[in-house]
Formats: C-alpha cells, sequence, structure tokens
C-alpha cells in the first residue's frame, strides 16, 4: 500500500517539486510556491464545488435547526425530515465532503514531498535517493539549496513573521466561510474552528522547517483569493454579529430588509412560516445552481 | 459544521503525524581501533570504547580498557520548543569515524544545525559534564559553550593536523594535540563528505557542487571545480586521482593535480559509499543494489555484483577478500578479482555505518544498535555486543 502510495501520488510530486527547483534557478522556496499555486489551480473546480455545497449547506441551517427542535425526541424522524429537506434543495450532505476527501491525498503528497525534499537530516537525504527519478534536472538539484529570502527552509523560522502569516492567513480564510450563529452550542463549535485552528498551526510554525510554514501561507492566500471570487466579496469576515437563526443571509447576500407590516396586514402564522421555508429553500437551491462568479 | 471541525482535526492531527515521520537522526558511525580496543559513536549518542576479547567472551561491560561516554546534548539558539520534530536542545549523536590521536579519540558531533569537536582520554575520559578535563589534555572546539556546522564527514589527521568539514560550510584545520583552531576555508556551501589529504594539499567538496584542492603549508586555493551535480560519497584519493561518487548518479575520476575529469562511470542510483581503491581496481557500492568494480585508470567496468537491496555502508578489505553490506543486513564476501560470492553472512538488520576489519574479522556497527564481528573465512559471527540496554 505504502508502495502504492509512493509510486502513484508521492514520486511524481516530490520529483516535479525538484525539477522545478532546478528550472526557477535552484531556488526551493520559489518551487514550493509554484508548485502550490499549480495544484491549487489544478484543484480550482472541485475547490468551487466544495465552497458552494458548503454555503448551500449553509444556508439550510436554520431550517435544520428548526427541525432539530421541534423532533428533538424523535431521532429517525429527525433524519427523515432533514434528508427530505435537502432533497427538496437538490443537496447531496456529502457533496461538501468530497472535494475535500479527493484534494486531502495531493495536499498529503505536496506536504510530504517538502519535508522528504528538505532532507534536513543525513538519513533523510539518503531516504530521499529511492524516491527520485533518474532526470537530469532531479539529480542536478539534490541536495536542494534551503535558503529562501530571510529563511531557512528546513528549519523552523526563529522570528514570529511566518507563525503570524500562517495563523492570520488562516484566521481571514476560516472567517471567510463560518456564518456566525446565535445557537451557543454551534458558537462554540465556530469560535474552536475559526481561533484554534489558526493557533494550533501558528504554535506548528514555531516547531516545523518553514519550507512547510511557507507552503501553509501560499495556501491559505490562494484559498482567500478563490473564497473571494467564489463569494463575491469577503464573505462572514464582515459580518458584524450573530444574525437571527430564521434569517441567517448567505455569505456576500445582502440582508433582506425587515418589511414593516401593519397590524391589520399581518399574515397568518402557517403563511409567514411557509414563504420562510420556501425561502430558505430558494436560497439554497440558488446557492448550489449558482455558477462560478454567479452574483 | 461538528463534521467539518472534526474534519480539520484530522487534517492537522495527520499532518503532525506525517510531518514528523521524516526519520530523526541517529547516526552512524564506524569504527577505529588501537591497542586492541575498538572505538565508535553509537547511535544514542555516546563513544563507546569495547575490548573485542572483553566481548567473545562475553565478559560484563565494562571490562578492561572498555568504558561509555555521553556526549553532552548541545544548545540550538533560535530553535523553540515545539510538538516534535526540532527539539530546543537537540540531541547529539555521531556520524563521523572518531579518530585516534596518540592518546586521545577525537569525535565530530552533529546535533541538527550545530556540531564541535571534542577530544577525550581515549585510555579512560574524564570529560564531566560536557567540560574537557585539561590535565588529561582533553579539549572542545570551538569551545565547550560555543559550537560550529554540525560535522558528518569524518575528521582526518595528518601530521598532528585536524582536518574536517562542516555543516557551515567551513574546513577546520585544527591542532590535533591541543584543540586550536590553525586555519579554516570557507567553502560556501554545507561540507557533509570526509575530507582528503594528499601530496601537500586538502581535498574537499561541498553541497554547492564544488570540489576544492587547498594547500595545507600556506591554505590558499589550489584550483576548483564546479560539477553538475554535488558530490554524494566522501572522496577517496590514489595514484593522482581523486574518486567520489556523485548525485547524478557518476562515479568520477579527476586529477588531483588540475582537478581535470579523468573518466566518470555511470550507476542506476547515487554512489553513496565511499569507494575504496585497491591493486588498479575501484570498488563502489552504490544505491542501485550494485557493486561495481572499475579499472582505476580507464573506468572501464570489470565486474558487477547485484546485492539484495542498496550499498549504503563502504565496503572493506579483509583477508584479501572484498566485504560488502547491503542496506537490509545481507553481507557478501566476494573475490576482488572476479566479483564471484564466496559466502553471504544475514545480520538481519539495516547497516549503514562503514565496515571495519582487522585481519580477517569484519565489524558491523547495525541498525538495531548492536555490534557484530564477522570471521570473514567461515562466515561465523564470532561476538555481537549491544549496547542499548548498558549506562
Amino acid at each position: 500500500m505504502a508502495e502504492l502510495w509512493n509510486t502513484i501520488i508521492l514520486e511524481p510530486v516530490l520529483n516535479s517539486l525538484i525539477a522545478l527547483t532546478t528550472m526557477l534557478g535552484g531556488s526551493f522556496g520559489l518551487a514550493i510556491i509554484v508548485l502550490t499555486v499549480v495544484v491549487r489551480l489544478a484543484l480550482f473546480p472541485l475547490t468551487v464545488r466544495q465552497t458552494q455545497s458548503t454555503k448551500a449547506m449553509q444556508t439550510l441551517q436554520p431550517r435544520i435547526q428548526e427541525l432539530q427542535k421541534k423532533y428533538a425526541k424523535n431521532q429517525q424522524k429527525l433524519q427523515q425530515e432533514t434528508m427530505k429537506l435537502y432533497k427538496e434543495a437538490g443537496i447531496n450532505p456529502l457533496g461538501c465532503l468530497w472535494p475535500m476527501l479527493i484534494q486531502l491525498p495531493i495536499w498529503i503528497a505536496l506536504y510530504q514531498s517538502i519535508m522528504q525534499a528538505l532532507a534536513a537530516t543525513p538519513e533523510n537525504l539518503l531516504n530521499l535517493s529511492q524516491h527520485l527519478y533518474s532526470w537530469a534536472a532531479v539529480g542536478n538539484a539534490v541536495p536542494l539549496n534551503e535558503l529562501f529570502l530571510w529563511l531557512r527552509l528546513s528549519r523552523p523560522d526563529p522570528n514570529l513573521i511566518l507563525a503570524i502569516l500562517v495563523g492570520g492567513t488562516m484566521w481571514v480564510q476560516q472567517k471567510m466561510v463560518t456564518a456566525p450563529t446565535a445557537d451557543p452550542r454551534q458558537k462554540s463549535m465556530t469560535s474552536m474552528t475559526t481561533m484554534m485552528m489558526p493557533l494550533m498551526f501558528g504554535f506548528f510554525t514555531l516547531s516545523f522547517p518553514s519550507g512547510l510554514a511557507l507552503y501553509w501561507v501560499v495556501s491559505n492566500v490562494i484559498g482567500i483569493v478563490i473564497q473571494y471570487f467564489v463569494s463575491g466579496g469577503w464573505g462572514y469576515l464582515r459580518a458584524p454579529s450573530a444574525p437571527r437563526p430564521a434569517q441567517a443571509p448567505a455569505p456576500g447576500q445582502k440582508p433582506v430588509p425587515v418589511q414593516r407590516i401593519s397590524p391589520t396586514q399581518k399574515p397568518s402564522k402557517t403563511a409567514q412560516k411557509a414563504t420562510e421555508e420556501s425561502k430558505t429553500l430558494k436560497n439554497a437551491s440558488d446557492e448550489k445552481k449558482r455558477g462560478l462568479f454567479g452574483r | 459544521m461538528k463534521r467539518l471541525s472534526l474534519i480539520l482535526c484530522l487534517i492537522a492531527l495527520s499532518l503532525l503525524v506525517i510531518g514528523c515521520t521524516g526519520t530523526a537522526w541517529e547516526g552512524w558511525s564506524g569504527f577505529t581501533a588501537a591497542d586492541d580496543v575498538l572505538y565508535f559513536g553509537t547511535m544514542d549518542g555516546r563513544v563507546l570504547a569495547i575490548s573485542p576479547e572483553a566481548r567473545s567472551q562475553k565478559l560484563s561491560f565494562p571490562s578492561e580498557n572498555e568504558w561509555s561516554f555521553t556526549i553532552p546534548a548541545m544548545s540550538a539558539p533560535g530553535a523553540i520548543c515545539g510538538p516534535a520534530c526540532v527539539p530546543a536542545s537537540p540531541r547529539a549523536t555521531i556520524y563521523a569515524t572518531p579518530v585516534v590521536v596518540e592518546d586521545l579519540l577525537c569525535v565530530g558531533i552533529y546535533a541538527g544545525e550545530n556540531g564541535k569537536l571534542v577530544a577525550v582520554d581515549r585510555l579512560a575520559p574524564g570529560y564531566t559534564e560536557g567540560v574537557p578535563l585539561r590535565s588529561k589534555g582533553e579539549w572542545a572546539y570551538p569551545g565547550v559553550a560555543k559550537s560550529i556546522g554540525a560535522i558528518v564527514g569524518t575528521p582526518v589527521v595528518v601530521e598532528d593536523t585536524l582536518y574536517v568539514g562542516s555543516s557551515d560550510g567551513k574546513l577546520y584545520a585544527l591542532d590535533a594535540i591541543y584543540g586550536e583552531k590553525k586555519w579554516e576555508f570557507d567553502t560556501g556551501g554545507k561540507i557533509w563528505t570526509s575530507p582528503a589529504v594528499e601530496d601537500g594539499a586538502v581535498y574537499v567538496s561541498n553541497y554547492e557542487r564544488k570540489l576544492f584542492a587547498v594547500s595545507i603549508t600556506d591554505h590558499t586555493l589550489l584550483w576548483e571545480i564546479e560539477l553538475p551535480a554535488s558530490i554524494a560519497s566522501s572522496p577517496v584519493i590514489s595514484e593522482g586521482s581523486i574518486y567520489f561518487g556523485t548525485f547524478d548518479r557518476n562515479l568520477y575520476a579527476i586529477a588531483i593535480n588540475d582537478g581535470s575529469e579523468k573518466w566518470k562511470f555511470e550507476g542506476g542510483n547515487w554512489f553513496w559509499a565511499t569507494p575504496i581503491v585497491k591493486d588498479g581496481v575501484v570498488y563502489a557500492g552504490c544505491l542501485d543494489h550494485q557493486i561495481y568494480a572499475l579499472d582505476a585508470i580507464t573506468g572501464e567496468k570489470l565486474w558487477q555484483f547485484v546485492a539484495d537491496a542498496p550499498v549504503v555502508a563502504t565496503p572493506v578489505f579483509s583477508d584479501n577478500l572484498l566485504v560488502a553490506a547491503s542496506e537490509s543486513g545481507e553481507m557478501y564476501i566476494l573475490e576482488p578479482d572476479s566479483g564471484v560470492l564466496v559466502r553471504s553472512v544475514s545480520i538481519g538488520y539495516q547497516v549503514m555505518g562503514p565496515l571495519y576489519a582487522e585481519e580477517n574479522i569484519v565489524y558491523v556497527h547495525a541498525r538495531n544498535r548492536c555490534v557484530y564481528a564477522i570471521d570473514v573465512q567461515s562466515g561465523d559471527t564470532v561476538w555481537e555486543f549491544c549496547y542499548s540496554d548498558i549506562q
């Protein structure tokens, strides 16, 4: 299994990275940046699909919360109703997971390649020999020059610059996609995702080779750019506070102004609820149908 | 959201695990011997002196003339304590084979980014808490609290001068008795190979594809050449030529007087092990699982032997037989003229450190932290000594 992984995924990425270093005048730092950009561009359609699926799911959240309240004691019914809701909105609940799962092996390969190519110890360098092609561009580049800007790519950045960049870009990216919520349970989960992950990766940066941190920064920046254009803006990054559950707008959408209704015109509760439901389903469906840069 | 958080956490964890799977440094020191005692660096940061006689009698360690000396950990400026990959005080280990200078044993230390050279009394080290015992003539270069770049290549001692290359790109020439620097030469690129000294010049390569010849009398550069790829193996000099392997899978023969190329031979992978030259033949182990015998003058292939795994360890001659070991721990005893296999011995554990021979016994430092003494004539393991349990 490990051999199959190495042959099909790791070695092509690793050798491309090293050959790219030769083509870029021996700068491994530049090669990391260029390969990260190339891989992210190649996975662009998947990223867009994932972003759209996530957003569509978020649009349905108020309805799902309602269902959770309504069928709190009947899990089977809750599941049925939830699936029905997804079906009506034309959403596959696993739709946002598949693109992520497909991308994961490529990210891991890129990550492993950077670690292996840096060959920080004699054992690592020796191990590298078993994964290299006989290309001249590869043999001539090894062992790689680890100096890039102020960094020694096989060592952690002794300054805090890279850690701040990693944490900061990750926070922005997380914040752009994470919808504010009024539900306290979800709120704690959301804050964990938006705060803990950037803090964790910022901390990793202090002890991991800076070549990897460079890859994280570039990957995050590209993620932010893609998110910006797909969502048509900064998404939830600019959302000031948690909206009321039933009125959560999709990222990038203008909030619907509250209509003033006179007491005489007040519609019945059932009619009001039906209108809200159809609006939510329409929003979710629209999110799904909306093409790239479609707003 | 819950699922997303779980996935993100899983990704972070897997990154941690994958990121730290890169092999930690352990070292692969070879042996040196003096007065019937073997000295070598262990994979757990110690220098051991073992007596083959005591080991063959299975006496408890340490017996007479035997000792264990722990290399003190070195601080790493700039490193911040983190999860696993780069500890703040990296453990020291030894890749370079120690060298004997009179009553001193000189050891090159590798501690990630840093390194130093220490000389201990080889009869009974007096070093305590990282401080050399001056009364015994022990020393540390550049000092107790100072360091240079990490040392991987074995130092060479010629006429009381110790030459060693360092990861900081410098070739150091030290007084081997007092540990004082005589001179240094900056090559401008990481040095992980041993220097070679011949006819008043020291030859050293760096990882910037360069090979330098430096005069040992006036420390000036005699010549330098730039190769298509960096030099992978330590060089060996014989009959006016310097032989080494490069990362573009070639084995080179270069004239030592002017640096001109005599010939090159292409293998199927790196020639990582130091080649050995005997009777006009270059014997070179390669990571393509082969052991090649080449004519030292023309580079013509005389024979090749296929091993079961990459050949990392430098081969050795014992009792007029060529002894090589594959990375998987299979040892091959070959006829040097024909490459015919006389016998093979299975150690069963990885072998990376250079082999060492005395008469008909070959000593092997395996990755299971054991030393094996193999009788070349019979193929028997005369004794084995595992050091991981000894204090």
